[in-house]
């Protein structure tokens, strides 16, 4: 019953939404729903922790401790960047930038802002499907569904560039699925010659586990390409990233927040699932080394680009590069080490990447430019909250100690150095270093500096509790895991870490 | 027994069928007009549900119809119905310059066709007894051959629209994979597949439309501004 809250409330927010005339109503609709949706997200954890897996509807629906823990993110996102939505978007309308004609009626921003709070949670919806469905099938559609749901949100300005980064979204997007969904009717091929006949549960993730090692291997070697190539798009793999610093830098801060969190773990987790299946048709080789091969192709390549960046949200669209390089490592390298080191990473970075997303909405709202060389140093002495955060959040984002992601950083190290892929770890040491410094003097450039003289910044509660709550949570989880999530990420790792 | 009856003759068909919609591909990749365009693949559409519906006939699956249906109403019917009224409204009727000329996109459609057949040599079976149950088992070279001369045909386009069309057949090559191997997906995946590709025409639609909108073209090298 849970899994059907979870899917519920989010569609009915939609529906709500659209029907109310009112701005106030729509925000408040928008935050309960996150709410709710995430206490549901909670109890299902708790639930999948007392039985092990949760399914409904003949398995259907079906939560593990890995899709709990996927949901569980989702709505986290969610729920952190519901208030902050609502007072960026109050101020992006007091900016009139939401009425691209010259006309500036109140009014005029009403069908924008019932469009983002619409839109928002039919996304959110199928994110939670793409996590809670057993039919492989039916993630596919579920994922393909959150690209489709958010190129409007892309377009959110309506300005010639967010058209131009909502177009390379939707193609490459597009074909990468495309590719996964090739990947998938092989999948369904190779499983279709052991399991036999047309049945419903034949594309069930919970049935093809218990029959992987029988699949056709030169079928499911096929399918794996196609899959890690799609879901790998989905995911911003390098090669296949360029779409990600363009749809992140149009977006409204909110959904770059959640397509920089949610969408990255639901991608990961679609292609977490698919290795498991791989691993236990081929064993552990073939699948690690395409892992690895595309993983630190993504760090090395967010390297150059981090360095010499002039756009505050492209650098974090590169540093969400570089993590999912680091989570498809941590995949690659594999064993129950790695494994573990990949969902803590993920578990950290949806922590933490809010707060960096947040802090640069603010400060790009003060300086009213996203480019990191317009702000001219100083933020700190006009956002005396937001700017030290953002410090933080810099900080903690690129493995600093003590904060959580050093620690998972750590953890696919050691599982680097422990497997037969020593020089593929001393490489990544060296990328992750060149990353540091490069975020840490991107950042310290804007945040640091003399005063420049623009008048401080009044403190907005919408968009400043987000951050403070946010930047605790990011200190606090650097040395205190609550131990029912440690046991909810252990379980779904024990999913992961299988052997042929 | 009427010779139409025989799993052999069904066979032949669905090869026959399966070339036909190559070779529509191949013409999609030399053809300059849009409206032509459009039409071709809504013709290889239909062939691509004629296939579904000899599966269907020779295996006695209803459910094979129901997806052939699904086939003819969304991409036969509603997408390019809904494509050409939008080339006639913002007047684009030929394709200017694709990147590369006709002979050479030729040549590439050939070689990418090779490139297809050696892949799928490993999941060929020619000493397969032809039943009802292997129908269509070796179109599988000529499915990745129309994903792998769409996807090139997408690189080859610069109008909006006519790279839409090169996605939706790429589709039609997954399509044909489906549903020669596996006789399709459960029903409520290819409900869900139809669903979306519905929904994506429509909003890559609508954005084509803006597209043309904001930049008085449907040139999509003009999409250049963001970098870096």
């Amino acid at each position: 019953m849970l899994i059907l809250l979870l899917l519920s409330i989010p569609l009915l927010a939609c529906g709500l939404t659209a029907l109310v005339r009112n701005r106030r109503w729509m925000e408040a609709i928008h935050l309960a729903s996150a709410v709710v949706s995430f206490g549901a997200a909670v109890l299902l954890a708790g639930e999948v922790l007392r039985q092990g897996t949760v399914s409904l509807f003949n398995g259907f629906l079906f939560a593990d401790p890995l899709s709990a823990l996927a949901a569980l993110l989702t709505a986290f996102a969610t729920l952190a960047c519901a208030p902050y939505a609502i007072g960026y978007l109050r101020r992006e309308e007091a900016d009139q930038r939401l009425a691209p004609s010259s006309d500036s009626h109140g009014t005029d921003a009403l069908p924008k802002l019932r469009m983002y709070y619409t839109l928002t949670p039919l996304f959110v919806f199928c994110m939670f499907l793409a996590v809670v469905a057993n039919n492989l099938g039916v993630m596919w559609v579920a994922v393909e569904s959150t690209t489709l749901a958010s190129i409007f949100l892309v377009t959110f300005y309506g300005r010639p560039t967010s058209l131009e980064a909502a177009w390379k979204y939707a193609m490459i997007g597009s074909v990468g699925l495309s590719m996964a969904l090739f990947g998938t009717v092989l999948t369904y091929y190779s499983a279709h010659l052991v399991l036999g006949g047309e049945s419903m549960s034949a594309l069930n993730w919970s049935v093809l586990v218990l029959h992987a090692p029988q699949f056709d291997k030169s079928v499911m070697r096929l399918a794996f390409i196609f899959i890690l190539l799609g879901f790998g798009t989905k995911a911003g793999l390098a090669p296949m990233h360029t779409w990600k610093p363009d749809a992140y830098s149009e977006a409204p801060i909110p959904i770059a927040t959640l397509m920089a969190t949610a969408v990255l773990n639901c991608a990961i987790y679609a292609l977490a699932r698919f290795q498991v299946l791989t691993v236990l048709c081929l064993g552990p080789a073939f699948s690690s080394h395409l892992l690895i091969l595309f993983g630190l192709l993504s760090v090395g390549v967010a390297v150059p680009f981090i360095l010499v960046q002039r756009s505050a949200r492209r650098l974090l669209a590169y540093s969400s590069i570089d993590n999912g390089g680091i989570m498809v490592l941590g995949l690659g390298f594999g064993g129950p080490l790695g494994a573990l080191a990949m969902l803590l990473h993920m578990t950290y970075h949806t922590v933490t990447k809010p707060l960096l997303f947040f802090c640069v909405g603010n400060a790009q709202q003060h300086t009213k430019s996203d480019s990191l060389r317009a702000a001219a140093g100083g933020l700190i002495h006009a956002l005396p909250i937001t700017a030290p955060m953002l410090m933080l959040g810099a900080l903690a984002v690129t493995g600093t100690p003590p904060f959580g992601l050093f620690q998972s950083e750590f953890m696919v190290l050691r599982a680097g150095f422990a497997g037969p892929y020593m020089s593929v770890a001393i490489v990544l040491v060296a990328f992750l270093v060149a990353i540091f410094c490069g975020i840490f003097h991107q950042i310290s450039q804007i945040v640091l500096g003399p005063p420049r003289g623009v008048p401080r910044e009044p403190i907005c509660l919408w968009k400043t509790v987000p951050v403070v709550v946010l930047s605790i949570l990011v200190i606090l989880t650097g040395f205190w895991l609550p131990a029912p999530l440690y046991q909810l990420i252990d379980g779904a790792a024990r999913i992961l870490a299988v052997h042929p | 027994m009427h010779f139409w009856q025989d799993a052999q003759f069904g066979n032949r068909m669905i090869t026959l069928m399966a070339a036909l919609l190559l070779v529509l591909q191949i013409m999609m990749v030399t053809q300059r007009w849009l409206i032509t365009s459009i039409r071709s693949f809504a013709l290889q559409s239909l062939l691509l549900a004629c296939i579904a519906n000899t599966i269907a006939y020779y295996n006695n699956a209803p459910y094979i119809y129901a997806a052939a249906a699904l086939m003819l109403v969304v991409k036969v019917i509603l997408l390019p119905v809904h494509f050409e009224r939008l080339a006639k409204r913002i007047e684009v009727h030929q394709e200017i310059e694709p990147l590369v000329n006709a002979p050479i996109s030729v040549i590439t459609a050939g070689l990418l066709t090779l490139l297809a057949y050696v892949v799928a040599e490993a999941f060929h079976r020619p000493d397969e007894r032809v039943g009802a149950a292997s129908l269509g088992h070796n179109t599988l070279a000529v499915a990745i051959a129309i994903f792998l001369i769409g996807f090139f045909m997408m690189l080859n386009r610069r109008k909006a629209l006519s790279q839409v069309l090169a996605l939706l057949s790429m589709e039609n090559g997954i399509f044909l994979a489906a549903i020669s191997l596996t006789y399709g997906m459960p029903m409520i995946v290819e409900v869900g597949i139809f669903f979306d590709v519905l929904v994506g025409g429509i909003v890559l639609a609508i954005l084509v439309h803006q597209i043309r909108d904001t930049f008085d073209s449907m040139d999509v090298s003009r999409l250049s501004r963001l970098k870096g």
